[in-house]
């Protein structure tokens, strides 16, 4: 039996050729585009799961309350994770981690790695890295050790045995001893560096004390507990034990921590906390939903297109169920049918998503899965999901085909009739409405995109190179020597620039009311050309001034709108010559400048404070006229190689710099697109069919109107206007739905577009467009066919 | 073989009730040729349809080898019908993806014959229609009477007791009708098959051993031959 209807499947496809092409096309589009949205959110999912402490492991995290804002943070004080260990049993091990660049030399070969981290020595024993070469149990011990991944020790041995080789590490050159060599950090990994320094070089060698300062917020801590431990019970421990050990000093500070624990599966999606790398629970949401929706279209043109054969094919239902076939038994051969078709474009799919993988990786931004093959579980989930979209897709047509009256079929009184086409349609509209709903969040994400980098930020960012001096004590002699250079209009020194990074200083400064006030502000450290060359405007006081030498380095501070509003000033000009204490400086307030974006469009804009601290640059900012843009970097790197010829030459433009903030709604944005035109070409694809179908079902009637005098046009009307009708409800139904979803999504930008009513008139009009080419093509067709000859068929 | 009592068939069109089997007692015993004849309209497919369980009758009572047939749940009726009765269409109605042997073969799939068994009854089958050399044709490749012929084959592969055919040679010149009547006149006299025949033709109807003239439903007058 079951070969009898394996048969019949396949010569049924063959017989049918265009509409087993429309099918099995239309199956592999979204069989594959599922496919890599599903192993997208696999492996989104999978974030730090490889651990196999992974349910025992939590990030210690913390609210910081000052009388001024809530902070909550990733970061953790150095102290909280050594004086937790001893106090707590419940806590098995503690892991503090820094990120941080450093600069590494190996005789001539030196390299900024701005993936290093400082780990404490059990750092192997809590997480699941694993060690190449060297001893897990004291690699990370002693000061000045360090360990480089895989690929990074290739860069500075080759092929050599790295272990126990030195290396000079940072400016001065602090030599460094290679105890171990790891294997590169898996992709799923929240937690990723290229290479670990212990963390004894800090906490034993360079900053001794730093273990028993419970103010300072430079670590991230991870907590291993034992089995068992109830982490909302030891949060609640935490409260007394920071009041018992930290209180004092917290009520002096003016500076009150809460301790929190994160579950470390939980961190790369559900903490808002940020860290090393962010996920988005949302997006995965998103994606699984749009994968869902596309398996829905694939679905539905089979079904539609399999019921509207069903004309066909009830010839056939009637002699096997004359000749003793149950219904049972024929239901199973339909379905069996649209499995051999799934599984048809299972193979197809395989094929596809092997030469397209590289693509997607690409487009993901992250290796997604190293090849289709690499993981045979892969293959066998994509395997089952071909067999149950057949079983789905097969069910409903199954049933209609089956359950024809053999009498009615064989007497030819069977006609298509009216019964499906309510059904048909209404399929058709669900299509359409995911297609144009697809297609108002595509442009509502590019509008959003578009929106964010092309927003003023409030200082410029064109022609703007940027240079990592890592603190070089060449950096002013370099920056005089290019100061002349032709191409160069401009040059600035500072710890920070825009979209970068920038310190969170402990900052007490005068308020309306005249009390100092405790906040922790956002803090950068310029010099007397950063305003002027950012473009950034003065809207109360001065600017920093060489004529002001003496007290600006020292003593003056320059806010922007949005602190001045936090300490209570309604005007910027009141809170010129107020005090300020912050870092180990004193003095008052020179300037209030206009608020700019230092940090992306998601985020608010938040306070800002500029103090000159000469000893804190680390970057060179140059602005560039455009002319001669390789012979300017090229004299820009003989004087680098002139001044500062210890550190690595590496630049970047502002503009780009700026904008990689962007890069993962980008990354969604490019997704979203290519999701949204594969459902949309599937929707289609089922247009097409089905337009031909119903065409094909309507000859004689076509036939009859031009013996009657109907014109072509006129016929190609008839037939188009009954699928734009449908488009049309689609319209309507997914402008809402459409217009709620996105509207949901821009809330999480700080800054963001209104959606406008053109977003909609472009999706609709799209739709229309692309499904009147669709029809039209069948109807012109049709309509321009000899009705002699389709009368006659009859 | 079979009764029918009373059997009555009618779609309500508006107040009146259409009729198309009006009031009709029929009993037809094994071994019986019987062929029903009437102007188009009379109801003789209808009548036929009802005797296959193909259709069901609006009231009225129905008897099949003893069993009360209006009574039974579709099921039933079908395990009933694939036991007893081949059908014989006049469009022939073979399955156009399937080739000779396959479309013969088919009913005995539905029985659940071996695999080795349907191919020997199959072989027997082509054999005694001497069309073994068509068998891996199309039915597209072969004339209506070839076609009639496979019909034919594959309503006796199952050995039916019973044989139900819709004008069987209405889509036949006469040569070939001719022929196929005779197949069922041999049938009905050398393998003892009980055979129900649709017709319009006096002559071919004059093949059975008793004619049912139908009229609006009704029956008209029987003649024994």
């Amino acid at each position: 039996m079951l070969k009898n209807h394996f048969k019949i499947a396949l010569r049924n496809l063959w017989k049918h050729k265009a509409f087993s092409f429309i099918n099995v096309t239309g199956l592999s589009i979204g069989i594959t585009a599922c496919f890599f949205i599903f192993m997208y959110v696999a492996f989104e999912l999978s974030y730090d799961r490889f651990n196999t402490k992974a349910d025992r492991i939590y990030r210690l995290v913390t609210d910081i309350k000052t009388p001024s804002e809530t902070i909550n943070t990733d970061a953790t004080s150095w102290a909280f994770g050594p004086n937790i260990k001893p106090e707590f049993p419940e806590v098995e091990a503690f892991v503090r981690v820094q990120r941080s660049g450093y600069l590494i030399r190996k005789d001539n070969i030196k390299f900024q790695e701005e993936n290093a981290m400082l780990a404490d020595s059990n750092f192997f024993k809590v997480f699941d890295f694993k060690l190449v070469k060297g001893d897990i149990n004291t690699a990370l011990i002693k000061p000045a050790s360090i360990i480089f991944s895989e690929t990074t020790a290739k860069k500075y041995f080759g092929d050599a045995d790295p272990m126990g080789k030195t290396v000079l590490m940072s400016g001065d050159g602090v030599p460094a001893i290679v105890t171990g060599v790891m294997k590169d950090m898996p992709g799923n990994s929240q937690i990723h560096a290229d290479l670990l320094i212990s963390m004894t070089s800090l906490t034993q060698k360079f900053r001794p004390d730093i273990d028993n300062q419970w103010g300072n917020y430079g670590a991230n801590t991870y907590l291993l507990l034992k089995p068992g431990t109830n982490p909302k019970q030891l949060e609640a421990k935490f409260v007394p034990f920071i009041e018992k050990r930290n209180g004092k000093q917290a009520r002096e500070s003016k500076m009150f921590a809460t301790l929190l624990l994160e579950p470390l599966k939980d961190v790369y999606l559900h903490s808002t906390r940020g860290g090393q790398e962010v996920g988005s629970i949302s997006n995965v949401y998103i994606f699984s939903i749009v994968a869902v929706f596309i398996l829905l279209i694939a679905c539905i043109n089979f079904i539609n297109l399999t019921t509207a054969r069903s004309v066909e094919r009830a010839k056939e239902v009637g002699i096997r169920k004359v000749v003793g076939a149950a219904k049972g038994e024929l239901a199973a051969q339909f379905i069996g049918e649209s499995v051999v078709l799934c599984i048809i474009a299972f193979f197809i799919t395989l094929a596809l998503s092997s030469l397209l993988l590289p693509v997607f990786n690409q487009l993901a931004g992250k290796v997604v899965s190293p090849g289709v093959f690499s993981n045979p579980l892969n293959v066998l989930e994509l395997f089952l999901l071909s067999v149950i979209i057949g079983l789905l897709a097969g069910i409903y047509p199954a049933l209609v085909l089956s359950s024809f009256r053999p009498v009615m079929v064989l007497k030819g009184r069977f006609s298509s009739g009216t019964k499906g086409n309510f059904l048909r349609k209404s399929l058709v509209v669900a299509q359409f409405s995911i297609s144009i709903a697809l297609i108002i969040g595509t442009i509502v994400v590019y509008d959003q995109m578009s929106f964010m980098q092309n927003q003023d930020l409030g200082f410029s960012k064109e022609q703007t190179l940027v240079l990592d001096t890592d603190n070089d004590p060449g950096q002013e002699a370099f920056k005089q020597s290019i100061k002349d250079l032709p191409g160069v209009k401009a040059v600035t020194l500072s710890s920070s620039v825009p979209g970068g990074g920038y310190n969170g200083a402990y900052s007490e400064i005068e308020n309306s009311k005249g009390d100092l006030q405790v906040a922790n502000l956002s803090l950068y450290f310029v010099d007397f050309d950063y305003i002027k060359n950012y473009g950034l405007k003065i809207v109360a006081g001065r600017p920093f001034s060489r004529d002001f030498m003496n007290t600006d380095t020292a003593q003056a501070m320059i806010i922007n709108e949005q602190a001045a509003k936090l300490f209570g000033y309604a005007k910027p000009e009141q809170a010129i010559g107020r005090r300020f204490k912050q870092w180990g400086r004193e003095g008052k307030i020179i300037g209030v400048m206009k608020d700019f974006h230092y940090r992306s469009l998601q985020e608010k804009i938040d306070p800002l404070t500029m103090r000159v601290e000469m000893k804190a640059f680390n970057k060179v900012s140059i602005k560039l006229s455009t002319a001669n843009l390789q012979t300017n970097l090229a004299q820009i790197e003989s004087k680098w190689k002139q001044y500062i010829p210890t550190k690595p030459y590496s630049y970047f433009f502002l503009d780009e710099f700026f904008d990689r903030q962007y890069r993962s709604e980008q990354r969604f944005g490019k997704l979203f697109f290519n999701f949204a035109l594969l459902a949309i070409a599937i929707s289609c694809l089922g247009l097409l069919g089905l337009a031909s179908y119903s065409t094909y079902q309507r000859t004689r009637e076509i036939g009859i109107r031009k013996v009657l005098g109907a014109s072509t046009s006129g016929i190609v009307n008839m037939l188009s206007i009954d699928f734009l009708k449908l488009v049309l409800i689609s319209f309507v139904i997914a402008t809402p739905v459409a217009w709620y979803f996105m509207h949901k999504w821009l809330l999480d930008f700080a800054y963001r577009i209104q959606i406008q009513w053109w977003v909609f008139a472009a999706a609709g009009v799209l739709a229309m467009v692309v499904a009147l080419t669709t029809i039209s093509f069948q109807a012109i067709k049709a309509a321009l066919t000899n009705p002699v000859k389709s009368l006659r068929s009859e | 073989m079979l009764s029918l009592q009373h059997i009555s068939k009618y779609y309500q069109v508006g107040g009146n009730k259409n009729y198309v089997i009006n009031d009709i007692s029929l009993n037809v015993d094994e071994g019986e040729f019987v062929s029903i004849m009437g102007p188009s309209g009379s109801g003789k497919s209808t009548l036929l349809n009802i005797i296959g369980m193909l259709d069901e009758p609006t009231n009225g009572y129905h008897y099949f080898v003893d069993q009360p047939v209006h009574q039974l749940k579709e099921k039933q009726r079908s395990a009933l019908y694939k036991q007893y009765i081949g059908f014989v269409f006049q469009a022939y109605h073979l399955i156009d993806e399937l080739t000779v042997a396959e479309n013969i073969e088919t009913p005995l799939i539905y029985q659940d014959v071996k695999g080795s068994e349907r191919k020997a009854m199959v072989a027997d089958m082509l054999d005694r229609f001497q069309i073994v050399g068509k068998k891996d044709l199309f039915p597209a490749q072969l004339s209506g009477g070839q076609q009639q012929l496979v019909g034919i084959a594959r309503a006796l592969i199952a050995k039916p007791k019973l044989i139900l055919a819709d004008e069987p040679t209405g889509n036949l010149n006469s040569k070939q009708g001719e022929e196929i009547m005779e197949l069922f006149r041999k049938l009905n006299k050398e393998d003892g098959v009980t055979i129900i025949q649709v017709t319009h033709s006096e002559k071919n109807a004059e093949y059975g051993s008793r004619i049912i003239n139908l009229l609006d439903g009704k029956i008209e007058s029987i003649k024994n031959l």
